[in-house]
């Protein structure tokens, strides 16, 4: 039971990761960037070809590649978008996502790409009588180190101000000198960094990175943000904790019943959002429609 | 000497035009009021001069230098700030954060800790609300801190459009007399308002602005006369 909790609060923390860069783009951007999947994949396939470093510096490999590719995103395909309907930007963001499969596919193979990568992840200790295996706790760890760091960020430090301002009036916050280029590159870069560490525990846990490796954990982050509610990045990472933490939690209850779990998260899912219609954390009312 | 000149300015959205060729003066510490009815254009006007409305034809210049075109966070730092219509303060923030937010467009970051320190003493309630959550202030207090931190970034023009909006007439009084006393302090101030006669009184010179064009530059004692300035304002047929 322990260790179905510990489980549960460690994939939390890493949809949570995963649901915070989302949310960070949204917020500056109002773009749901589909395309993070793909800098998760990156990320992945940037551990996978450095194995052979040592940890620490296939780590900052990957991180700066995610992010430069996060940059790139923006650079190209989203800065002459801005300000566009969100359902073009979508539409675009879901263009990059399979434009960028398809080159992964060229450059590495439609077949997963594998390695052993912090093996001593893997492994299992014994505290009480209880079984712990290693890889929940490092997660935990260090989502809670990363969380506390972006929450400082975030609530603390001239960029966070930007960010916060900029989420919620860009035009407003742009008036008083917010340099929107810069901004919202760094909001990319920090959710390609974001991406980098969700792919670093989803790799050790699953070292067969393929093409499509970051799309599951992105279409059930984006649940997430939803969830929690689009307009606050301290909902983004609640409701990707909870859509991770409600998801580990119904494979071990539901036992033999377990290929049900994606359905009754999704009814949990409606529930919340039928009783929270702007998500947990949003100040926004439902609004009539018809 | 001017300060700042917009000349023949042209700007609209999209396929329609809304300003035809505006022109306005502003000095150093001068008071303008720039008046008129709904739809007049004058919205559109700030906007064209921030950079946040595309610009046709024209030019904007500020101290000789034409900014006209120029991005809304870099004409800031150039010394020009907007209190935009309905404050459009930062309600989930708390009022210093509004302010430091304001001090990212000054261009003499050394500075930052005086300009904070006048505009509290300007306007001492924001000190006493300092922590509080911006959109718990009433709306003359959220007016206050809207100016405040356009001033914390020390522009040499200010932009005020409707800062009347949505005030009591005590409040507004109150609002009014500190802008004249930041227009002595020797920052040239430029007010928009639909509501003519509280700008009429101040302003050292008021524009009337109407279906996208000056139609009238009054001076203080010509606003006075409300036949000339209702002529001015409805068109020659004063209806």
């Amino acid at each position: 039971m322990i260790q179905a909790i510990l489980d549960a609060v460690s994939l939390g923390g890493v949809y949570a990761l995963a649901a915070l860069g989302l949310g960070l783009v949204f917020g500056v951007m109002r773009l749901v960037n589909f395309a993070h999947s793909e800098l998760i994949t990156v990320a992945s396939y940037t551990l996978v070809m450095t194995h052979q470093f040592p940890l620490l510096i296939s780590i900052i490999f990957s991180v700066a590649v995610a992010s430069l590719m996060a940059l790139i995103m923006e650079l190209v395909a989203y800065r002459r978008l801005r300000g566009s309907n969100p359902a073009t930007m979508l539409i675009v963001s879901f263009g990059v996502s399979v434009l960028l499969q398809k080159v992964y596919e060229l450059v590495f193979g439609a077949l997963p790409r594998s390695a052993s990568v912090a093996t001593w992840m893997t492994g299992a200790f014994t505290v009480g009588g209880v079984s712990i295996t290693t890889a929940s706790v490092v997660t935990i760890v260090l989502a809670v180190v990363i969380l506390l760091a972006m929450g400082y960020l975030v609530e603390r430090t001239k960029l966070g101000l930007q960010l916060r301002a900029a989420a919620s009036d860009f035009q407003t916050a742009r008036l008083l000198g917010v340099r929107s280029n810069r901004l919202i590159a760094s909001a990319f870069v920090i959710s390609g960094a974001l991406a980098a560490v969700v792919a670093f525990v989803n790799v050790v846990g699953n070292p067969q990175v393929d093409p499509r490796f970051g799309l599951d954990i992105t279409i059930l982050a984006l649940v997430g943000i939803v969830v929690g509610g689009m307009n606050s990045l301290r909902g983004s990472a609640l409701g990707g904790f909870i859509v991770g933490a409600v998801l580990s939690l119904l494979n071990v209850i539901l036992g033999n019943g377990r290929v049900y779990a994606y359905s009754w998260m999704f009814v949990i899912v409606i529930v919340i959002l039928l009783v929270r219609p702007g998500g947990i954390l949003s100040k926004f009312a439902t609004k009539e429609r018809v | 000497m001017t300060l700042f000149e917009v000349k023949d300015l042209r700007a609209g959205y999209g396929k329609v035009d809304v300003l035809f060729g505006v022109s306005l003066t502003a000095s150093k510490g001068e008071l303008v009021g720039i008046v008129g009815p709904n739809g007049a254009g004058k919205s559109t006007l700030f906007g064209a001069i921030v950079g946040t409305v595309g610009i046709r034809g024209g030019s904007v210049f500020l101290d000789g230098e034409d900014i006209s075109g120029k991005r809304p966070e870099d004409i800031v730092r150039l010394g020009l700030s907007l209190v935009p219509e309905g404050r459009q303060i930062f309600g989930g923030l708390s009022v210093i954060e509004n302010l430091t937010l304001g001090l990212t467009g000054r261009r003499d970051k050394h500075g930052e800790k005086g300009a904070l320190e006048r505009v509290h003493d300007l306007f001492p309630v924001l000190t006493t609300h300092r922590d509080h959550q911006a959109g718990m202030l009433s709306g003359g207090q959220q007016q206050q801190l809207a100016i405040a931190r356009a001033l914390v970034a020390d522009p040499r023009v200010l932009l005020l459009d409707e800062p009347s909006l949505g005030l009591s007439p005590t409040v507004v009084k109150d609002v009014f007399d500190r802008l004249i006393a930041i227009a002595e302090s020797g920052t040239s101030v430029v007010i928009v308002e639909q509501r003519a006669h509280l700008v009429t009184r101040l302003a050292d010179r008021t524009h009337v602005l109407r279906a996208g064009k000056m139609q009238a530059t009054l001076t203080k004692e010509d606003a006075a006369d409300e036949a000339k300035l209702a002529a001015a304002y409805f068109g020659n047929s004063g209806e």
